[in-house]
């Protein structure tokens, strides 16, 4: 393992200042909340920050208070503190209740002790799962100037969105926070900002060595999910290599937002397919203002794989992912 | 023969040393602590193949905390474990002829993973630092990791002299075996049929990172390390430093499991012992978990071409395999591939060709040469039986091996594994006489293998003492490596004493305190250093009936190194699987739903680990036959899913509920009839569970792992 300095922070505030403070002495600084898998590449040396390298300091937010839970905002929706444990989230009778989806994604990462020390903000903001990355190619991810999948094992890599680096992404709960529209609200130098979880992730073409926008000093405090409209219905399903403790090779996090039978509107998110999570806008087009039947779905997961673009090694995941979509659609039509 | 029922024999008797390990009190090799020692690790290569022109330690040096830096300009150090337990490299004779020698660190690497240094420092933090600080010039060489393609005329030559592995004549002859005439028995065939088979390497995966920790008395190596045989890797360590065996101690209290390949040393057993030569200390080498992955060995990948002829009644009438072995860079060990002896065919023929690549090095893992032969084998025939429309059971039953007037067996009981197995399973009603037939996409598949392993007897030492307190104390040379060695030395002893268990202690797993073993491995602790603790029972209970118990300080002591022999007939353990699996074909998703296993391996001595021996290495063949792959990087020669989360190895959620039985028996031989029961589970694992996969979705996965990918490409 690299030596570090670690710090522990008792506010947000205090954890920006350390981190702008070490990068001004041209230290790198990565932000720890379970530490689950960043620790992990700090012992293998893996670049955690691209063109910093391996974190020399680790500022270790877990004595930052507040920030650790579910609450009901004041506009009825709820605000998901970043350092909340995938395990708590699993349990929220609230989310359990009203948006399944989340609460389902939060139970399908990992094993049961990565979820009780991991949290949403570091499942969020996770590096990719490559194995190229994690075996220390000096790859685009890593602050290189390739991908090695490209001409190499690529089964587990993007069908869509992929490129110079073809990546995915390996979040569970993104996807879900993606359906969800939910906000992000991020601290950094400048104080906070409040964004679109949709805007949150970024696609290689226009980042290649980082998958969102937060800077070195920037980091995900809270995820805010707005009250809905009307009923909604909602259901997570993974596709995995084991019946735990993987990725998703493919997974879709999906939500009706429904008028007694009728689907108003949908939102598909595919993860395990693309470097950010996946959006199927024609997949969810045809759900709207209709009844769900197993003929729709059936279009639905048809139209969800419309432009994919394989590589040599990953076309199974063309109708692994028609198929996902339309049980995910059929799962979550179902809820009462 | 039925077995008699036993007082401590047969009972389902906990390990004598469980509440050590679960209290955490059992002290693993790396928990060892002693005074001024230092902490070592090891620098790998990080190119398949290549020359070292230059290696600067210099920086590394100059840490703070460092003591040593070594590498191959500075010891040259010959490793050539692995001469006594099944490989051929390296015997006393073939060492000073072979052109192929290993040393502790080459100057010429031959692949990702292989040592190249070593540092001992303070402490482990300090020392792997340093590795960091070590700059190579490497002179990059072409590389090949696929057995075949290092078969090409122009393949890059990872051994100057060529690729085929050298047998002990440094020649590169195939190895195999063949009996009658195969061209014979195809032209008798009504039908011929042939096909190719594959299997991926797949690692032991064992739970303790591998260490060592080595300090000398005088010209005495005193090491403690994980190893399957303290008496062979004492052995190879002492040849390897050449010293006497006696100058060379093993240690070994507890371990985290044996797999396989740990019957013999190590190099890091050299380096540690090297590096606290030099320094006066005593010193650890601590592997990390991707160096215990990529520095050990897994299980030799195959390429198997198979050729069967059949009669139209069902009798096979010939079997030839022509097969490759991937034996990464050294022959660590055979490269063998079993399982046609399964057959009664009288014209057979096995051509082995074990090849070197620039993948990680193959070694012994849990019945070595068999779940890759096996998972070919019986696919094959698996495959013929349907295609001549012949039930395969009924296939099974037809040309399995019998006992004859020339090949007389111990005892014999596969047909009987067999039969009970298919009502157990209910063969008749969950095989699908129609592969693939049904509406899906969820469809159910059975599938069944057979096999038999060796419970051959030889030769390996026991003591007994016993004082005037009525303590017995049992030298045993084992180790523990999971199956429960201790606990059935020591339950054999006190069966024999006719004493309770309770009344035995037990000396194991050190070369100093207890007299030669065997090792761990091929199944043989219990038939063979259990024969001679048993032998040994026996003369202590004639001591004491001709003198009386000891009294005072005194003692009787009783040894035995019984070498019995069968007489010539064969002594084999017997066992069906059969497999039920629900293939998801929109998700190519397989789950396996039912596992029905009946064993024949004697008499059983300890039902609880008995039944854990056969659960365990079920999952492991499931793991081998769906998951399990070692995948590399065509390009780079780097390999990409190491460590248990890139091979997937199974989780407990994977698991299905493994329904074992055994049909006991008494052979006669052995101690009280006991047979081997350790790798029994794991040779037709894989060979079942696909045989199940081609029944519920009707297309013959013919290689392994069969993944996700691979089914959905052939459905869609």
């Amino acid at each position: 393992m690299k030596a570090f300095v670690n710090e522990n922070p008792g506010s947000i505030d205090e954890a920006v200042m350390l981190a702008q403070a070490a990068l001004r002495e041209g230290r790198s600084v990565s932000f720890a909340g379970g530490g689950t898998d960043l620790l992990q590449l700090v012992k293998e040396r893996v670049p955690n920050r691209p063109g910093s390298g391996v974190p020399d300091v680790l500022v270790n937010l877990k004595r930052v208070a507040g920030i650790d839970q579910v609450t009901r905002n004041d506009q009825g929706g709820l605000t998901i503190g970043g350092l909340t444990s995938l395990t708590d989230l699993g349990a929220n009778p609230q989310l359990r209740d009203r948006y399944a989806v989340l609460a389902e994604a939060a139970d399908s990462v990992a094993t049961r002790q990565i979820r009780n020390a991991g949290t949403l903000a570091g499942n969020v903001c996770q590096r990719p799962w490559c194995w190229y990355y994690r075996n220390g190619f000096d790859c685009y991810k890593a602050g290189g100037n390739q991908c090695f999948s490209i001409a190499g094992e690529n089964q587990l890599h993007a069908i869509f969105g992929g490129g110079p680096s073809f990546i995915v992404h390996p979040s569970d709960l993104a996807p879900a926070l993606v359906a969800l529209d939910a906000r992000f609200r991020v601290a950094g130098p400048g104080g906070d900002r409040s964004l679109s979880s949709n805007d949150f992730f970024v696609l290689p073409n226009e980042d290649v060595a980082h998958e969102n926008v937060l800077g070195d000093d920037e980091l995900l405090v809270s995820a805010v999910i707005p009250e809905p409209s009307g009923e909604i219905r909602s259901h997570f399903y993974k596709i995995m290599d084991r019946e735990t403790w993987t990725h998703a090779v493919v997974s879709a996090a999906v939500v009706l937002e429904m008028d007694g039978e009728i689907c108003r509107t949908a939102r598909i998110v595919l993860g395990g397919v693309a470097p950010i999570p996946w959006r199927v806008p024609a997949a969810e087009r045809l759900l709207a203002d209709q009844r769900v039947t197993p003929e729709l779905a059936d279009s639905v997961g048809i139209a969800s794989i419309e432009g994919a673009r394989p590589l040599a090694k990953n076309a199974y995941k063309v109708p692994l992912t028609r198929r996902v979509v339309e049980r995910a659609v059929l799962a979550a039509a179902a809820r009462a | 023969m039925a077995v008699e029922r036993m007082n401590t024999v047969g009972q389902n008797v906990p390990r004598v040393d469980a509440l050590e390990r679960v209290t955490g009190r059992a002290e693993y090799t790396r928990d060892l602590k002693l005074p001024g020692m230092l902490y070592a690790r090891v620098l790998r290569s990080t190119v398949p193949h290549a020359r070292i022109r230059r290696i600067d330690t210099s920086a590394a040096e100059a840490l703070p905390g460092v003591r040593a830096v070594i590498t191959h300009e500075t010891h040259r150090i010959p490793y050539g474990s692995g001469s006594i337990a099944g490989g051929r490299q390296y015997s006393d004779p073939h060492k000073d002829i072979t052109t192929r020698l290993r040393y502790m660190f080459n100057a010429h690497v031959r692949f990702v993973g292989e040592p190249v240094a070593a540092v001992a420092a303070v402490n482990r933090h300090v020392a792997e630092e340093a590795l960091g600080l070590i700059e190579i010039d490497y002179e990059e060489l072409a590389f090949v990791l696929e057995p075949e393609d290092a078969l090409e005329e122009d393949a890059p030559r990872v051994w100057s002299d060529g690729n085929l592995a050298l047998d002990s004549e440094n020649l590169p002859r195939p190895i195999g075996s063949s009996t009658g005439d195969v061209d014979t028995g195809f032209a008798e065939a009504d039908r011929v049929f042939e096909d190719r088979y594959t299997t991926a390497f797949v690692q032991d995966a064992q739970m303790e990172p591998r260490s060592a920790l080595a300090h000398w008395e005088g010209d005495k190596l005193i090491l403690h390390t994980p190893t399957q045989g303290v008496s062979n890797c004492r052995h190879d360590n002492a040849r390897d430093l050449g010293l006497a065996d006696h100058q060379v101690q093993v240690v070994c209290q507890y371990m985290g499991g044996g797999f396989g390949d740990k019957n013999g040393s190590y190099y890091f057993d050299l380096i540690a012992a090297a590096l606290s030569k030099d320094l006066g200390v005593p010193v650890m080498v601590e592997l990390s978990r991707k160096d215990d992955w990529l520095g050990t060995h897994g299980r030799w990948p195959t390429v198997q071409d198979y050729k069967v002829g059949v009669k139209e009644d069902g009798t096979i009438t010939a079997i030839q395999m022509h097969a490759l072995s991937g034996m990464g860079p050294y022959l660590r060990r055979s490269g063998n591939i079993a399982g046609m002896d399964i057959y009664a065919c009288e014209n057979t023929e096995r051509v082995i060709r074990p090849v070197h690549t620039n993948r990680m090095v193959s070694g012994n893992f849990r019945a070595p040469t068999y779940p890759q032969g096996y998972f070919a084998l019986q696919s094959m025939m698996d495959d013929v039986s349907y295609r001549m429309g012949i039930d395969p059971v009924e296939f099974a039953l037809k040309n399995i091996v019998r006992p004859t007037a020339e090949q007389p067996f111990t005892n014999y009981a596969l047909d009987q594994c067999i039969e009970q197995g298919a009502e157990l399973f209910d063969w008749a009603g969950r095989w699908n006489p129609q592969p693939g037939a049904g509406e899906g996409p969820v469809k159910r598949g059975a599938g069944v293998a057979y096999m038999m392993f060796n419970a051959r007897l030889g030769a390996s030492s026991a003591i007994i003492r016993v004082d005037s307190d009525a303590r017995y104390t049992l030298y045993v040379g084992v180790t523990d490596i999971g199956p429960g060695a201790k606990t059935t030395m020591s339950l054999l002893a006190a069966e024999e004493l006719g004493v309770p268990l309770a009344q035995v202690d037990i000396v194991w797993g050190d070369s100093d305190r207890c007299p030669f073993s065997v090792g761990e491995s091929g199944s043989r602790t219990t038939t063979m250093t259990g024969y001679a603790v048993v032998e040994a029972a026996r003369d202590l209970n004639r001591q004491i009936a001709e003198n009386g118990m000891p009294e005072g300080d005194d003692v009787l002591i009783a040894s035995a190194t019984p070498n019995p022999s069968t007489d010539g007939k064969l002594r084999m353990g017997f066992g069906a699987h059969f497999a039920e699996v629900e293939v998801d074909e929109h998700l190519g998703h397989v789950r396996v739903t039912k596992y029905v296993t009946v064993h024949e391996s004697g008499r059983i001595l300890n039902p609880l680990p008995a039944n854990d021996q056969i659960r365990g290495a079920v999952l492991q063949g499931i793991g081998q036959a769906l998951h399990e792959d070692l995948l590399y990087d065509a390009n780079y020669g780097h390999p990409l899913t190491a460590g248990y989360y890139g091979a997937r190895h199974l989780t407990h959620l994977d698991a299905p509920e493994i329904e074992n039985t055994f049909i006991e028996t008494d052979d006669g031989y052995g101690p009280y009839g006991a047979k081997s029961v350790g790798e029994s589970g794991i040779i037709i694992a894989p060979a079942a569970v696909a045989n199940a996969v081609f029944n519920a979705i009707g297309h013959r996965m013919k290689d392994l792992p069969i993944t996700r990918d691979k089914i959905l490409g052939v459905l869609t």
